[in-house]
């Protein structure tokens, strides 16, 4: 598992660096550009080969200390209109407990080669914010322990919030995901050595050996962008 | 399943599946659990069970047409759904409501939390098979629901706000009923603590029991209650107030050590300080308008439509098309009974919100939970599920 970072906050909240402060800040450090969507608060747009060395940073340093990943989401601008950049955006809702300060940061997605590094060895939360993501939106994130589908079924063919999935679309879905694979995976990672594999127990209607062994490989490249509707 | 554990012995592993349908797993969820005698040696988690499309329902109706499906995020606690998502518009049209308005989504938010965990705390009880509890805070409850169902006709799933105000004013008697109904609350709080409080079984069943550390509880973004048990001294409502909460007296309560008893009486000491919130509020609800004037969001007075072509075209329009906010997006989060619930919101400058991401405060909880339960017995499952409160409405979506 992954150690927890966190010095813990004493005492009351301090005011921590305004918006612009921050903004200047993150240009000059990683040449992020500000978003001039957000309209309320402060969005920054980083390339993704600097996202895991800028989130990094932004949890660490002293004076910024964003050490709560709160959410990670994704957004599909196909119908967006006059959208000019890539057809995906992720963005990372980043909130400091020691400072009064939030931000997100927004890495955009090309349709093509949909993939972003994954974060989950900086926070805990975004193993499954990121598998979220993946499940609704297609994303890979490269590096992610167990990019399995986290809402929907694991026979769903394609992505549901993408905006040419159409609403009424049905699929038929049958069988449960016996997660055995996955099962076996949290036991080597807490230090037990498997003898054999495959289950069968009560709870599974067939017995079978796991489907997939587990390897933590990101999904093949035809999973990576979906079927399309 | 056979094994070599880390200790170096061959031992062979059960595994256990409990879910998605179990009266202790609160919704749909399941846990499939290996296990070396009675003794967690590892489990996974599913959810999903009730995902419903939530984020894509919703980009296909009007702003006003979201509300009703925030009530069944979570459903213990409807109006703080509804209060967030509103006050989230709202913020993008920089539109503050009247005071009044503010007043009472206080008093309605404040009631709510009670009720919510009065939820949260009893179910808890009864899986670990206290009943009494439940009946204490349930009558209580119905108590609140009766109020609700004055207000609005509702009681579960309300939609009892309105993007700009309120569906209506509250009725002459509001008050009155919600003093009394406080007084209610203290007494069956005090019963409740009274009979778990210092209860050997109470305590030897959650006391160090899922433990989760401050540093653990952050880095998986625990907020609210759940990490107020662990220590962290953070509540949205003290750090980044809003709807006027600095002026109000109230502490913000927190655990020590992160256990199932710290979540479940940081809970209770907090419907205390809840009640002598809706106290403050109810002071301060003074009569007033309670719909913002904003001709963006709020319909026009009937005798307006009736008499100005301008009021008569607007009200068309917000009928039919709803809320137009201005292209752009923004996050906007309050603190609800289970934490931070945030919604990000996108919008094209149409009249359907183009995305709309819900950030529920028990997804991050629950993702948590197999790490609780590794290294614990299998008890602890229905021990302490319900003292992170999963609440699959809003886990699943």
């Amino acid at each position: 598992m992954i150690a927890s970072h966190a010095p813990v906050p004493h005492g009351p909240i301090q005011p921590g660096l305004g918006a612009l402060q921050l903004e200047e800040h993150l240009r000059d450090r990683f040449a992020m550009v500000r978003d001039p969507r957000d309209l309320t608060g402060l969005t920054m747009v980083v390339a993704p080969e600097r996202l895991r060395e800028a989130i990094k940073y932004l949890r660490d340093a002293e004076n910024l200390k964003f050490a709560m990943l709160l959410d990670v989401v994704g957004i599909d601008y196909l119908s967006f209109p006059d959208h000019r950049e890539s057809r995906f955006a992720v963005v990372y809702l980043l909130k400091s407990l020691d400072f009064r300060h939030r931000l997100s940061l927004k890495v955009w997605v090309d349709e093509e080669r949909p993939a972003v590094p994954s974060v989950h060895e900086l926070y805990k939360s975004a193993n499954w914010a990121e598998r979220e993501v993946w499940d609704q939106y297609g994303i890979v994130f490269t590096d992610h322990p167990n990019l399995k589908r986290l809402l929907n079924h694991h026979e769903f063919i394609g992505h549901a919030l993408r905006k040419d999935y159409p609403c009424q679309k049905r699929q038929k879905l049958s069988v449960n995901d016996m997660m055995i694979d996955q099962l076996e995976a949290r036991l080597k990672s807490r230090g037990y050595t498997l003898l054999e594999h495959g289950e069968q127990h009560p709870g599974s209607l067939i017995t079978r050996p796991s489907a997939v062994p587990h390897t933590g490989a990101p999904p093949p490249p035809g999973g990576a962008t979906g079927a399309r509707p | 399943m056979k094994v070599i554990s880390p200790q170096g012995e061959h031992i062979e592993l059960m595994t256990v599946n409990v879910g998605p349908s179990h009266p202790a797993t609160h919704g749909t969820l399941r846990i499939l659990a290996a296990l070396d005698g009675e003794n967690i040696a590892a489990c996974v988690t599913e959810i999903g069970y009730l995902h419903r499309g939530f984020e894509k329902m919703i980009e296909q109706g009007t702003y006003q047409q979201v509300l009703p499906y925030t009530d069944r995020l979570n459903y213990c606690s409807a109006m703080m759904n509804n209060i967030g998502f509103c006050k989230a518009v709202e913020g993008m049209f920089s539109v503050t409501v009247p005071e009044r308005c503010i007043v009472v989504r206080v008093i309605l938010s404040e009631l709510s939390r009670i009720i919510d965990h009065m939820v949260c705390v009893c179910t808890n009880l009864v899986d670990l098979g206290a009943l009494t509890n439940f009946w204490y805070f349930f009558n209580t409850r119905e108590e609140v629901y009766k109020i609700w169902e004055k207000l609005c006709g509702a009681r579960l799933t309300n939609t009892v706000t309105r993007i700009g105000g309120m569906y209506r004013d509250v009725y002459p008697d509001f008050a009155n009923d919600v003093t009394e109904v406080l007084k209610k609350i203290e007494s069956s709080v005090t019963e409740v603590r009274g009979l778990i409080e210092h209860n050997k079984i109470f305590i030897d069943r959650t006391k160090d029991i899922c433990v989760v550390s401050a540093a653990d509880a952050i880095s998986w973004g625990w907020t609210g209650p759940c990490l107020r048990a662990s220590g962290v001294d953070r509540d949205l409502r003290k750090d980044e107030p809003y709807y006027g909460y600095q002026d109000y007296q109230f502490d913000t309560v927190i655990g020590t050590s992160g256990d199932t008893f710290d979540r479940i009486m940081v809970r209770i000491y907090e419907m205390i300080e809840s009640v002598s919130i809706t106290r403050q509020a109810l002071a301060k609800l003074k009569p007033g308008p309670i719909n913002s004037t904003d001709a963006r969001l709020s319909l026009p007075s009937r005798d307006q439509v009736y008499h100005d072509m301008e009021a008569l075209i607007n009200s068309f329009k917000l009928i039919y098309e709803g809320v137009r906010p201005p292209p752009g997006e923004s996050y906007d989060a309050t603190e609800a009974a289970n934490g931070e619930l945030g919604y990000l919101i996108v919008s094209d400058g149409g009249t359907n919100p183009y995305r709309i991401k819900v950030r529920p405060p028990c997804f991050t909880q629950f993702a948590a939970y197999a790490d609780m339960l590794e290294g614990g017995m299998l008890a602890d499952v229905a021990a302490s599920l319900g003292s992170i409160n999963i609440i699959a409405g809003e886990l699943d979506r």
